[in-house]
């Protein structure tokens, strides 16, 4: 299982090393506007095709670039109704708060859990390594954070029971 | 129900500060100097539309009067008015010389309990007393339920089982007593508001299920839950029997009702979906304390990645000077090293022999002592 992890880790990495190379460029359209032109899709000589990289049918990664950003959005997996609120508490809970992590996006694209959107300025500001090591460790906390909430969960609701059982002994 | 405890924190202050400052006045009065007894008239509201009326007088500081008015268990449609028999002689055995039962209740209240703080025993005897009249709406609502568990007769002989018993304390939270000839089956039908918290309280429905039927709680009354109405309840209305987390039933048998055991288990029952409600409430707390906490070291890592660029950088630019520097100095040409030592040279002689130093004279010496150069590099003479 840590296996399939690390290839599916390993493969995201080498893909947004290729795909990190931003430049500034200004809208085409609107003069003296500079916008990410992934998030528009306007002009399609400015996008490169999207790679979509899935682990399994419930996780996977899609990485869209263009000329001057990079979207990349997540399926977390969630493998019960426990796994899926409290995954889609978390990942809401950190998309109200983007602004902290400048580069995480407040609404995920459609059919994806939580979204990433990186542009040339955040290049400038970030080395690109460290950028990559952000998404990819991202990955990484969130399983484990998610896993360990639900244990928590379930071993509160344990010694609830056992308190709420002792009254009647 | 106000709250897990039987006894009402706030009722419980109240009485005990009544009794301290009567306690306090009755040691003082041989030496005259009590204080002057105080008018008590409070009203308290609790959880659970839970109103408590109590009064003293400063006639009578022994004497308080406790009103009490407390939503009762209703059985389906029927609704009881008043308190049973029953109910008023479990109220009375709180404590026979302390309490006494006024009759008529004052209006707007179910019932009314004159105490006399007279005959109350000193010392920690006391805080127990005083702790049982506060309690007095827990046992009358456990006194309810002890009373139809024990004479409602619901043998159905047409269809040759049990009538399940409906109890309805809260309008939105009914439950069922199915009385069996050797168990009395208690069936809570949950319904929650949040898709979230019915999936909590799933959860913990499963973890209640395995937890009592482990070898450890054998003697626990077993617990099931489903998400279908059990058979039990063939025949109930519908809007009874519509719910979103489920059925869970608990099977009490006769080791669970004997002597105190009794007690405790009617509280639990009564409780139950009060103590669901609030563990799931702290579940949602404790998720959202921990995603906080998450949020701050996720971040954390995010900004060190910045931070050790800017550290990275200025000592980068701190050894591309000195490195700079040192090219330089490397670059430079022997004469002109030679040169530079030179003049270095003159300046220490010069400063040796010109020990008084006069302030303002080297500007005055650049300005009129200087010979002008005729021939200039530059082609030009530079005008000051």
């Amino acid at each position: 299982m840590a296996n399939t992890l690390r290839l599916y880790l390993t493969c995201i990495r080498n893909t947004l090393e290729a795909a990190m190379c931003l430049q500034n460029f200004p809208c085409q359209e609107v003069e003296r506007h500079n916008k990410p032109e992934v998030e528009l899709k306007t002009s399609p000589e400015l996008l490169l095709n999207p790679v979509l990289i899935c682990r399994n049918e419930a996780e996977k990664c899609l990485i869209e670039t263009s000329i001057n950003s990079l979207r990349i959005s997540l399926k977390v997996k969630q493998a019960d109704e426990l796994e899926n609120i409290l995954t889609k508490k978390f990942l809401r809970f950190l998309s109200m708060r983007a602004e902290a992590f400048q580069v995480l996006r407040r609404k995920p694209v459609q059919g994806y859990d939580i979204s990433f959107l990186i542009t040339n300025y955040h290049c400038e500001e970030m080395q690109k390594q460290k950028l990559i090591d952000f998404i990819v460790q991202f990955m990484e906390d969130i399983d484990k954070e998610i896993s360990e909430l639900k244990m928590s969960v379930n071993t509160r609701g344990r010694l609830v029971a056992t308190e709420f059982l002792k009254q009647f002994v | 129900m106000a709250s897990f405890e039987r006894a009402s924190p706030a009722l419980k202050e109240i009485l005990l500060r009544i009794y301290r400052n009567h306690s306090h006045n009755q040691c003082c009065s041989c030496h005259y100097s009590a204080e002057k007894p105080i008018e008590v008239d409070h009203h308290l509201y609790e959880f659970g539309s839970v109103e408590y009326h109590i009064k003293s007088s400063a006639s009578a500081p022994q004497l308080t009067y406790l009103s009490i008015s407390t939503p009762l268990l209703t059985q389906g449609v029927l609704l009881s008015y008043g308190l049973s028999p029953y109910t008023t002689q479990m109220v009375r055995e709180i404590s026979t010389d302390v309490l006494e039962i006024v009759e008529p209740a004052t209006e707007g209240y179910q019932l009314t309990l004159r105490l006399d703080f007279s005959k109350i025993p000193r010392g920690k005897d006391s805080l127990k007393v005083i702790t049982e009249v506060s309690s007095v709406q827990s046992i009358i609502l456990s006194s309810q339920l002890k009373e139809m568990l024990q004479s409602v007769n619901s043998w159905d002989a047409s269809q040759g089982m049990y009538k399940p018993i409906k109890l309805v304390y809260h309008p939105r939270e009914p439950f069922y007593v199915i009385r069996q000839p050797h168990k009395i089956v208690a069936v809570f039908p949950m319904r929650f508001k949040d898709y979230s918290d019915v999936i909590i309280a799933t959860s913990f429905f499963q973890e209640l299920m395995d937890v009592g039927s482990s070898e450890k709680w054998a003697k626990a009354p077993p617990c099931n839950w489903s998400p279908i109405p059990p058979a039990e309840l063939r025949g109930e209305p519908l809007e009874d029997l519509s719910t979103n987390g489920g059925f869970v039933s608990f099977d009490i048998s006769s080791r669970h009702v004997e002597g105190k055991r009794l007690d405790k288990t009617v509280w639990s029952l009564l409780n139950f979906y009060a103590y669901v409600k609030h563990h799931v409430k702290c579940t949602r707390g404790f998720i959202q304390r921990r995603m906080r906490r998450r949020l701050e070291s996720l971040v954390e890592v995010l900004q060190n990645s910045s931070l050790e660029d800017d550290r990275h950088i200025r000592k980068f630019q701190e050894n591309a000077g000195w490195q700079y520097m040192k090219k330089l100095v490397k670059l430079s040409s022997k004469s002109k090293i030679l040169k530079r030592s030179c003049r270095d040279f003159t300046r220490k002689i010069m400063r040796i022999r010109f020990r008084i130093k006069i302030h303002g004279f080297g500007r005055f010496r650049r300005r009129w002592l200087t010979m002008l150069k005729f021939s200039s590099s530059k082609g030009y003479t530079k005008l000051e």
